[in-house]
């Protein structure tokens, strides 16, 4: 059983940060394939709230960015005209969770594009962007997760419930996944799979590699679970009664290992996005114009995007609060389950 | 008197060792043989290592004996094959020494007790559960705590459990391995009468293993001793306590503590 | 001994079997190299049939794979069809450098870590335990991507360290001192990223394995006997220590290796990471089951090694006593 509360916290936390990215349509101001090819390459607009003459203005607003004559990454704000700032505003349509259509955004402008986060070379926004990238790679970090804690609690299982050469057998091939370079093996299964395919067939292809090749450590653990709930006196005498093997697994057997997958879970997912984001990133993982938050860091690969842009960085830190709630909810559950065992990030 | 359970020249040997390499045996039951009459209760007295879990263990048909026989009600049950076991193994139950390892604490008290009947598939849940509420009142726990976790009862309580779980088939034989051996003295007072109770409204019979020789003149009409897999030593209570004839009988009545003082003429030579 | 011959035989069954596995993988491609070379126009179809009937990709996949293994042993590792060049020469030097850098990163890093873990356990509770705890939090939750991007952004923005690269243009020219420095300051910040990204479970695991023997009775006893505290904490708490520190030393080599490979290719330093990466967006099959192997063997090698170390550090498993 979990019973320390403090996960409960982190868990809270996290729930918030996903659906935020799940409604990202409303928090975010535009589409984010939606191009502007005037504008591109602006850094992050200040919102004001005392105009270049000193009055105080109720609503916040912001002022256009030009650049400055003669330079082609200096600019100046357009002062003349302040442009105010509008909450929940009908703005491009979108659908909610895929389901809901919609047309209501948490903030916007009228008159003028407004960029929280700056520009990209197509004048995309990268808020929206970033908000709409977050679906692509919290999912693939979710899915793989679960394509792993799948295939581990089946591996696992089997192992520790029939014991025997399944068991010798299973843990030799464990110890083999186990002992690979991570990152590496992801590569090379990447590498074997066709290059040029579509978003949604890339976006598949990611899970399944990733998912399919961490499962030796989670294997591992609930085999050792499993093999040692086996012996308890309590499933001993379920088999007296004339249990079947379904019947122990599911109701004495399996039960034992919720701790084990959950802290589990924690681990893997946020690995799971970032491994993504790196396979995006290396231009190996979902393609433009699909946004994910590798994917929009690709651009900094070019030398003069990273001395002059830094804006564009900013989807990086994206993952730092998911990362942050992952851990500490991975902490707590550990720490409530009387481990304390610091798990090493692979 | 009848016997309900005979039991011949059984032995159990295991293998241990790694997958590829040599393996050593052991040997846990080394030819035992006795028998238990029908609604009596036979003590089989022995200290750790002397095989008498795993004897528990092949009576109940949870181990297979590597040879020998084991007579059950008319049946032969130690070379029997599944489903006659599945018929055979309802009627011999088990009840464990410890009652925090043999009850899944996260189970509720009615979900414990009804669970032979849910995995022998008979009746319905509202059936099961009259059942289990039956089985409460026998063994005396309260009804109200019917739908509390294990690991909410004390240890007394749960033993009451296990008992109760015990009977749940209608067992003709219940073995008793260290049945109160966890528990606290007063505790163990107790629930030794609540067997008693039991044995004489339903008609049970009892195989009751332990390590307390003094409990065995307690409880048992008939006792057995088992020294390293073998019973060195059976007979009817009376007879073993009085006049043992066996080394390792009267070396267990003289250190037992309630028994050696009142018995100075057993001390061994 | 026999031990030792134990692992050294699962090492190679380990070996065995991740080619054999890459090599599986190799046939999972519905497309390779051939086949976009096809849709080349500038390359004629005969031409593409004779390259295909050179490289014998027609050949049944066992036979391949034992020609393959055959050459290995010879240390021929297939031939690059990107580069044009036999697989190994290129490996070389690429493992080369990426053992330089990751060997760099595991000392510096371990030469901290063992520090800052032994002082955090010997003030538990107190400023020092709880600031360094903080400081390992905050690096635990930035990934190495973001870490290795900030940092490059910084360095570009500062100009303090060369980004990309292992020399500098004139490198040739200058003198062996000059080459040393030169090397090391491009080292700086892939190996500033790899420490950083390695340090926080390090010191962590230093600190959990020294508090426990810190606590133990016979480093009491010791303590009364007059002891000097420091003598206490470095010889006596880190001996008993060692024992799953150096299993750990075995596993941060795979991280490493894992990290290294991204960090390579984002600062532009010419190890594997890089070489593998433009193999598999080139599809060039033999480079990428070569690179893959060489971080493998690099791996076991490093868990051996960390196996021999138990073996010579911890005496009751050369008596066999415990079991591994």
């Amino acid at each position: 059983m979990i019973p320390c509360n403090g996960w409960k916290r982190w868990l809270f936390a996290l729930v918030v940060l996903h659906g935020i990215i799940g409604c990202a349509g409303f928090f975010a101001p535009y589409d984010p394939s939606e191009q502007d090819r005037e504008r591109p390459y602006l850094p992050p607009m200040k919102i004001h709230m005392v105009d270049k003459e000193g009055r105080f203005h109720f609503r916040p607003f912001f002022y256009s960015l030009h650049l400055r004559v003669g330079s082609f990454d200096q600019f100046r704000e357009g002062t003349e005209q302040a442009i105010p700032f509008r909450f929940l505003v009908t703005g491009a349509p979108y659908r909610l969770f895929g389901i809901v259509p919609s047309r209501l955004h948490l903030f916007g402008a009228q008159a003028s594009r407004i960029y929280l986060f700056g520009s990209d070379a197509y004048g995309r926004d990268q808020l929206s962007r970033i908000l709409y990238g977050g679906q692509i790679s919290l999912l693939a970090g979710l899915l793989g997760a679960g394509l792993t804690l799948f295939f581990g609690v089946l591996i696992g299982a089997i192992a520790g419930f029939y014991g025997g050469w399944r068991d010798g057998l299973l843990m030799r091939v464990a110890e083999l996944f186990v002992a690979l370079p991570w990152l590496y093996l992801l590569f090379a299964l990447r590498a074997f799979l066709p290059l040029s395919v579509s978003p949604l067939q890339a976006f598949f292809l990611i899970v399944v590699v990733v998912g399919s090749v961490s499962w030796a450590r989670p294997a591992r653990l609930v085999r050792g679970v499993v093999l040692s709930a086996r012996e308890r006196d309590y499933a001993r005498a379920a088999r007296g009664f004339g249990a079947t093997d379904g019947y122990l697994l599911r109701r004495h057997i399996l039960p034992e290992t919720s701790s084990v997958i959950l802290t589990q879970a924690a681990i893997l997912v946020p690995q799971f996005v970032l491994a993504e984001m790196t396979l995006s990133f290396l231009g190996l993982g979902v393609p433009d114009p699909v946004p994910s938050w590798g994917s929009l860091l690709s651009s900094l690969q070019q030398y003069s995007v990273l001395v002059s842009y830094w804006w564009m960085y900013l989807p990086a830190l994206a993952i730092v609060p998911f990362f942050l709630g992952y851990l500490g909810l991975a902490s707590a559950l550990q720490q409530g389950a009387g481990t304390g065992e610091i798990e090493e990030r692979v | 008197m009848e016997r309900l359970l005979v039991v011949e020249k059984l032995a159990k040997r295991y293998e241990h060792g790694p997958l590829l390499g040599t393996k050593g045996i052991v040997t846990a039951l080394q030819g035992v043989s006795f028998s238990i009459g029908r609604g009596a209760t036979l003590a089989l007295v022995g200290e750790s290592g002397s095989g008498k879990s795993t004897l528990a263990l092949c009576i109940a048909c949870l181990e297979r004996p590597t040879s020998g026989r084991i007579v059950f009600d008319g049946n032969e049950i130690a070379t029997s094959d599944d489903k006659r076991l599945r018929e055979v193994r309802p009627q011999i139950q088990l009840v464990f020494q410890d009652p925090a390892r043999s009850l899944n604490p996260r189970f509720t008290a009615i979900d414990l007790v009804s669970e032979p009947l849910l995995v022998q598939g008979r009746l319905d849940k509202r059936e099961r559960e009259d059942r289990a509420r039956g089985l409460f009142a026998k063994v005396g726990i309260r009804q109200e705590k019917a739908l509390y976790r294990v690991a909410e009862f004390s240890g007394g309580q749960r033993q009451r459990l296990a008992i109760a779980r015990a009977l749940a088939l209608e067992p003709k034989l219940l073995i008793l391995d260290e049945a109160l051996s966890a528990l606290d003295c007063s505790v163990q007072a107790q629930i030794a009468n609540l067997l008693v109770e039991l044995q004489v409204s339903l008609g049970l019979t009892y195989l009751f293993i332990t390590h307390d020789i003094a409990m065995a003149g307690h409880l048992a009409d008939e006792i057995a001793l088992m020294e390293q897999g073998r019973v060195v030593e059976f007979g009817l209570a009376d007879k073993v306590l009085r006049a043992p004839d066996h080394v390792a009988t009267r070396r267990l009545i003289s250190t037992a503590p309630r028994l050696g003082a009142a018995a100075p003429a057993l001390r061994v030579v | 001994m026999r031990y030792f011959l134990l692992r050294l035989t699962h090492a190679v069954f380990l070996l065995i079997g991740v080619s054999i596995l890459t090599f599986l993988f190799s046939t999972l491609a519905p497309g390779n190299y051939f086949d976009e070379m096809r849709l080349n126009p500038q390359i004629s179809a005969e031409m593409v049939a004779a390259l295909r009937a050179q490289y014998q990709i027609d050949r049944p996949l066992p036979e391949r794979y034992g020609r393959w293994v055959n050459s290995f042993l010879h240390g021929e590792m297939g031939f690059s069809f990107a580069y044009n060049s036999p697989v190994a020469p290129l490996l070389w030097v690429r493992a080369r450098n990426t053992l330089l850098l990751t060997m760099t990163a595991t000392l510096i890093a371990w030469a901290l870590a063992f520090p800052l873990g032994i002082w955090s356990a010997a003030t538990v509770g107190r400023l020092p335990d709880r600031s360094i705890f903080g400081a390992t939090a905050i690096l635990l939750v930035i990934p190495d991507l973001v870490l290795a991007l900030g940092l490059l952004i910084m360095a570009v923005r500062s100009g303090w360290f060369p980004t990309g690269g292992m020399v500098s243009v004139a490198y040739e020219s200058l003198s062996t001192l000059q080459k040393f420095r030169d090397v090391a300051w491009h080292m700086g910040l892939p190996v500033l990223v790899l420490v950083l990204s390695a340090l926080p479970i390090l010191v962590r695991h230093v600190r959990a394995a020294v508090a426990e023997v810190l606590d133990a009775p016979f480093l009491r006893a010791a303590a009364s006997h007059g002891i000097r505290r420091r003598t206490l904490l470095y010889q006596y708490a880190l001996r008993a220590a060692a024992n799953p520190l150096i299993s750990l030393f075995g596993f941060s080599v795979g991280s490493l290796l894992s990290g290294s490979l991204l960090v390579e290719v984002v600062m532009g330093w010419p190890g594997l990471g890089p070489l593998l990466l433009e193999a598999i967006l080139a599809r060039d099959v033999y480079v990428v089951i070569g690179g893959v192997l060489c971080s493998t063997v690099f791996l076991v090698v490093g868990n051996f090694i960390a196996d021999l170390l138990v073996y010579w550090a911890d005496p009751r498993i050369r008596t066999g006593a415990v079991a591994r």
